[in-house]
């Protein structure tokens, strides 16, 4: 059973759906520049990711979960998850491949111009895309509950 | 060591809020007053100078847990309160208070916000990277600079336990996908 199909939970609401939809572009957007500013100013991955994956929450707030659920395509959240630690991880071994020490981005300067500032980006756009997947992941998990079945398991 | 009106009111606001979080019985209340905890600290951390931790605790602590909490009690089921408050086990509240006490009597230990003469503004590690984060890294906030370069190993560290985190969430709940 669904949260969507308890009575009171969910209230469709033509003000709270057209506040979010104006709304969203603008928090997403808000928390790409909290990721990519982080290196100039307060903010960062962890908190850019959290306020990309507050988007969602506010989507499924204004239009129920489950139909954000299926909206929401779970291979996005699943590659973002893993490819924000592959990002992270190959940043830092490809300075262990050029000769240096893990994380020593100075050795990325040959082919790019301050490199040092860019992967620190970088890492920070992967950091962030870890933290919005698994706070969206969290979301759907928990609101789902333990022995949701989906429908390719009842098929089985 | 003195306070302003808005550190007091603030302090006195995020202790309110702490005690409100602990002792109220009604869970749903418990949580609210726990994500007003949260916003409360999250402006304490502004006043103290650490924007970058404010602006994680109003986005984690205010933000996603609230919500993961309500979502977990929506999932639950709610006995019945009868009564406003949690009742306090006297033994519970008695060591409790010596452990407040013990932490508080460490306060005026502290150095008091902004002293040149304190360990950690003074100490050898912080004045390197203050000295060498701009040129060395290109970056120009040095809190990133330390967690995404001088300390990018901690870093990585952290963004794989949010990683095994989402794992172990899947596991727990048996599930092969996010969502």
């Amino acid at each position: 059973m669904s949260v969507d199909d308890r009575p009171g939970l969910y209230v469709e609401s033509t003000i709270i759906m057209t506040t979010v939809r104006l709304v969203a572009p603008f928090v997403l957007t808000f928390a790409l520049f909290i990721m990519f500013h982080g290196a100039d100013s307060p903010g960062g991955g962890f908190q850019g990711g959290v306020i990309a994956g507050s988007v969602i929450m506010m989507l499924a707030f204004a239009y129920g979960i489950e139909s954000t659920r299926q909206w929401v395509d779970v291979r996005i959240v699943s590659v973002l998850a893993s490819g924000g630690v592959l990002v992270f991880a190959a940043i830092g071994l490809g300075t262990i491949a050029l000769g240096g020490q893990f994380l020593e981005y100075s050795l990325y300067e040959p082919f790019l111009s301050h490199a040092s500032k860019y992967a620190i980006e970088l890492v920070e756009l992967g950091i962030g895309a870890i933290v919005a997947s698994v706070a969206t992941g969290l979301f759907f998990l928990l609101s789902a509950g333990f022995g949701h079945v989906t429908e390719e398991e009842e098929t089985q | 060591m003195s306070l302003t009106l808005l550190e007091g009111s603030l302090l006195v606001f995020v202790l309110g809020c702490a005690l409100g979080a602990a002792l109220l019985k009604d869970t749903l209340a418990s949580v609210m007053a726990f994500a007003a905890y949260s916003l409360g600290i999250s402006i304490i951390w502004l006043i103290l100078q650490a924007p970058d931790v404010g602006l994680t605790e109003a986005a984690v602590g205010a933000g996603i847990m609230t919500i993961l909490f309500l979502i977990a009690l929506a999932n639950t089921v709610t006995p019945e309160v009868d009564s406003l408050l949690e009742s306090v086990n006297l033994r519970t509240a008695l060591l409790v208070g010596v452990f407040v006490v013990v932490m508080g009597a460490t306060v005026p230990a502290l150095p008091t916000i902004g002293d040149p003469n304190s360990a950690v503004a003074g100490g050898e590690v912080t004045q390197y990277y203050i000295d060498n984060a701009y040129k060395q890294t290109d970056v120009k906030n040095a809190v990133t600079a330390v967690l995404a370069a001088y300390r990018g190993f901690d870093t990585l560290g952290e963004a794989v336990v949010v990683f095994a985190a989402g794992v172990a969430a899947l596991s727990v709940l048996r599930r092969e996908v996010f969502a």
